[in-house]
C-alpha cells in the first residue's frame, strides 16, 4: 500500500499528443448558380447511394434546370478494390467531364 | 470519403459531402485533420433501415438542402483556425497520481485505466533504448494529421505501463500501422476491428512474451502493455475516441488485443517454418507484424491421430464464423484469416501435412452459398452486391460467377495462400482458434524490430 506521502507526490508530466502537421486552407470558391454548371457525382458504392443520388439530381434540377450531372459510374468506386488508381485518376477524369462541383458520398 | 472530398477542392473545385447524421462527429475530426472546413448534406439517421418513403421524406427535407447549400453558399464555413496546442516534450500539468489520473481522464488521453504518469524522467528511459531521434517523424497519421513520432511513442508507452525496454517493439508496431498498406484511417470503422500485434523472433524470449497456456489474455506485462499502448496511440495520435470522444465509429467494438507471441520452439521441432519466416524474415529476426481482427472463433477443440482429424474442424469452426462476413473480403479481392494452432495439436498436423498443404484444405473445403453471401452484403451495407460484377471487374477469380445458380458454393478463403498460421497455447490441451481480418483494412504488415547497439548493456538495467 501507498504511503500518504507518495500518494501526494507531484509530478511534472509530458503531453501525449503530437504536433497536427496540416495547414487549414479554405475551401473552393462556392456556385451561387448552378445553372449551365457540371456537378460530379463520386461514390463509394455504400449505404443506398444508387436510391439517394437520383434523388438528390431531382432536388437540385427542380431548382436549376439547366443544371448538368455526370453520374456516379463514370468515376468508379473511390472506396473498392481499385480505389487507389480511381482517386489518382480523378483529377484528370474531373477535368475531362469539365467539373464544377463535386457531390461526394457516402460516409465520414 | 472526406479524404475524397478533400482531393477534390484541393483541385479547386466545390464539393458537398453526404454524411449521415451517426457519422458527424467522426466528420468533424476527419475535415480538422485534412485542414478543410468541409461541406455537406446531413442523412438524419441510417439509411439502411429506412423505407423507400421515408428516404426521400429525409433526402428532400434535410440532405439534398444541405448539399445545395455546401454548393453554392460562398464559403459556407470560412477557415477554422485549430486552437494552440503545446508542443512536443512540454510539460502540460503537474499534480500527483490522482490529479494526473483525473486531468488525463478528462482530457481524453487515457482509455479510462490508470496511466503510469509521462514523466520526464520516464520518457528519456524508454528513448535509451532507441538510436533514433525523438523528434524523427515516421509518418503524418490520420485522422487528425499528427506527427508519429519517436517521442510520442515513448510517452504513449509509458502511459500504458510498458517498460522501457519494450522501445524497439513499440517502434517496430507504429512503423506497421503507418504503412499505408495497414489503412490506418479505417480504424475507426464501424465494425470496430483490433489491431492485432504478432510478435516473432528471438525479442519473444528477451522481453519474456507469453507464447504458451492463456497467451491471449491479459496477465503478462509485455503482452499485455504494448496490447494497451497500441489502443491509446490510436486515441491520442490518430484520434479514436468513442464518446464522450469522437472519431472512433465502431459500432460496438471490443476490447484491445494483448500481443500474440509464437510458440517458436514448438515450430521449429515439428519442422514448420515459423509466422515471422513466413512473411519473409530470417529466424534471427526479431519482427512485429501488426494486423485487424474483426472477429474471433469459439474455442475450437479437435482430437485425432491425423492431420484431417484437425484441420476439418478448423473447416468447419472457421466456416461457422467467418461465412457471415467474408462478402466483405469479396468486395476487395481479398482478406486474412489467422489460424492459431495449438501446440499439441500442430504436432500432429504436422506429422503428414505443411502449412500449405492446410492452407490448400481451408481453401478448397470452406464455403458459403452465392445467395447468402450476397443476402449479407446486402443487408451490411452494399444493396448492389453483385458477384457477377466483381468477377467482371476482375476482383475476383471467374469461379464466383461460373453459375447463375444462387445455391452454388463459393469459397469464403478467396486465395489460398491468404491464410496466416501460427503455434501458440496451451501445449497440455486441444485448442485452436481461428481469428479474421477486416478485408483491407488492416492488412497484414510486418516490420523488424531494430535494437540499438547497447541492448545487452541496457537490458542488464532495466529500472527507471
Amino acid at each position: 500500500m501507498n504511503k500518504p506521502e507518495e500518494l501526494d507526490q507531484r509530478h511534472e508530466v509530458l503531453w501525449p499528443l503530437s504536433r497536427r502537421a496540416v495547414e487549414d486552407r479554405p475551401l473552393a470558391p462556392r456556385l451561387p448558380d448552378l445553372n449551365g454548371k457540371t456537378v460530379c457525382e463520386l461514390w463509394d458504392v455504400i449505404f443506398r447511394g444508387e436510391t439517394i443520388y437520383p434523388l438528390v439530381r431531382e432536388y437540385i434540377r427542380a431548382r436549376f434546370p439547366r443544371v448538368k450531372f455526370v453520374e456516379y459510374s463514370e468515376f468508379g468506386n473511390f472506396y473498392g478494390p481499385h480505389g487507389d488508381s480511381i482517386t489518382e485518376e480523378l483529377p484528370a477524369k474531373l477535368r475531362a467531364h469539365g467539373a464544377d462541383a463535386a457531390i461526394v458520398g457516402i460516409g465520414a | 470519403m472526406l479524404r475524397a472530398a478533400a482531393l477534390v477542392e484541393k483541385l479547386g473545385i466545390p464539393t458537398a459531402s453526404i454524411v449521415g447524421s451517426g457519422f458527424l462527429k467522426q466528420a468533424e475530426v476527419v475535415a480538422k485533420g485534412l485542414g478543410l472546413p468541409l461541406a455537406w448534406g446531413v442523412y438524419p439517421g441510417a439509411p439502411m433501415v429506412d423505407s423507400e418513403e421515408e428516404l426521400r421524406r429525409k433526402v428532400d427535407e434535410s440532405l439534398a438542402p444541405g448539399l445545395l447549400r455546401g454548393l453554392t453558399e460562398v464559403n459556407p464555413v470560412e477557415i477554422v483556425r485549430s486552437a494552440a496546442e503545446p508542443e512536443p516534450m512540454s510539460v502540460v500539468f503537474s499534480g500527483n497520481l490522482d490529479e494526473i489520473e483525473e486531468h488525463y481522464y478528462r482530457q481524453l488521453w487515457t482509455d479510462g485505466l490508470p496511466i503510469i504518469p509521462p514523466t520526464r524522467r520516464r520518457v528519456e528511459a524508454f528513448l535509451r533504448y532507441t538510436e533514433r531521434d525523438p523528434n524523427d517523424v515516421i509518418r503524418v497519421l490520420p485522422q487528425e494529421s499528427r506527427e508519429a513520432t519517436i517521442l510520442s511513442i515513448a510517452v504513449n508507452g509509458v502511459m500504458a505501463g510498458c517498460r522501457p525496454e519494450y522501445m524497439p517493439v513499440l517502434i517496430a508496431v507504429v512503423e506497421a500501422m503507418a504503412d499505408r498498406e495497414f489503412h490506418i484511417e479505417h480504424a475507426g470503422s464501424t465494425p470496430g476491428w483490433e489491431p492485432l500485434v504478432i510478435v516473432s523472433g528471438p525479442i519473444i524470449k528477451a522481453l519474456d512474451f507469453n507464447y504458451g497456456q492463456g497467451v491471449m489474455r491479459v496477465g503478462r506485462q509485455a503482452n499485455t502493455s504494448i496490447g494497451r499502448f497500441v489502443r491509446l496511440y490510436l486515441r491520442n495520435i490518430c484520434g479514436y475516441r468513442i464518446p464522450p470522444g469522437a472519431g472512433d465509429k465502431g459500432s460496438i467494438g471490443f476490447t484491445f488485443n494483448v500481443a500474440l507471441a509464437e510458440d517458436e520452439d514448438t515450430a521449429r521441432e515439428i519442422g514448420w517454418p515459423t509466422y515471422g519466416m513466413d512473411q519473409g524474415f530470417e529466424p534471427t529476426d526479431s519482427v512485429v507484424t501488426v494486423r485487424s481482427v474483426v472477429a474471433i472463433t469459439p474455442p475450437t477443440y479437435s482430437g485425432g491421430a491425423r492431420a484431417i482429424d484437425h484441420v476439418q474442424q478448423f473447416a468447419d469452426v472457421m466456416g461457422a464464423t467467418f461465412r457471415y462476413w467474408s462478402h466483405t473480403g469479396m468486395k476487395r479481392g481479398f482478406w486474412h484469416p489467422l489460424v492459431v494452432v495449438g501446440p499439441s495439436i500442430a504436432r500432429v498436423i504436422a506429422g503428414e501435412w505443411s502449412k500449405n498443404d492446410v492452407r490448400r484444405y481451408l481453401w478448397e473445403n470452406v464455403t458459403v452459398t452465392a445467395e447468402r453471401a450476397t443476402h449479407y452484403a446486402r443487408m451490411t451495407s452494399t444493396p448492389t452486391f453483385s458477384l457477377e460484377r466483381l468477377v467482371a471487374e476482375g476482383v475476383l477469380p471467374a469461379e464466383y460467377a461460373a453459375s447463375s445458380d444462387p445455391q452454388r458454393l463459393i469459397r469464403v478463403f478467396i486465395h489460398e495462400a491468404m491464410t496466416g498460421i501460427l503455434i501458440a497455447g496451451d501445449p497440455g490441451r486441444n485448442q485452436s482458434r481461428g481469428y479474421m481480418g477486416n478485408h483491407d483494412q488492416g492488412v497484414p504488415v510486418s516490420k523488424r524490430v531494430v535494437l540499438p547497439r547497447n541492448w545487452t548493456n541496457l537490458l542488464r538495467n532495466t529500472h527507471v
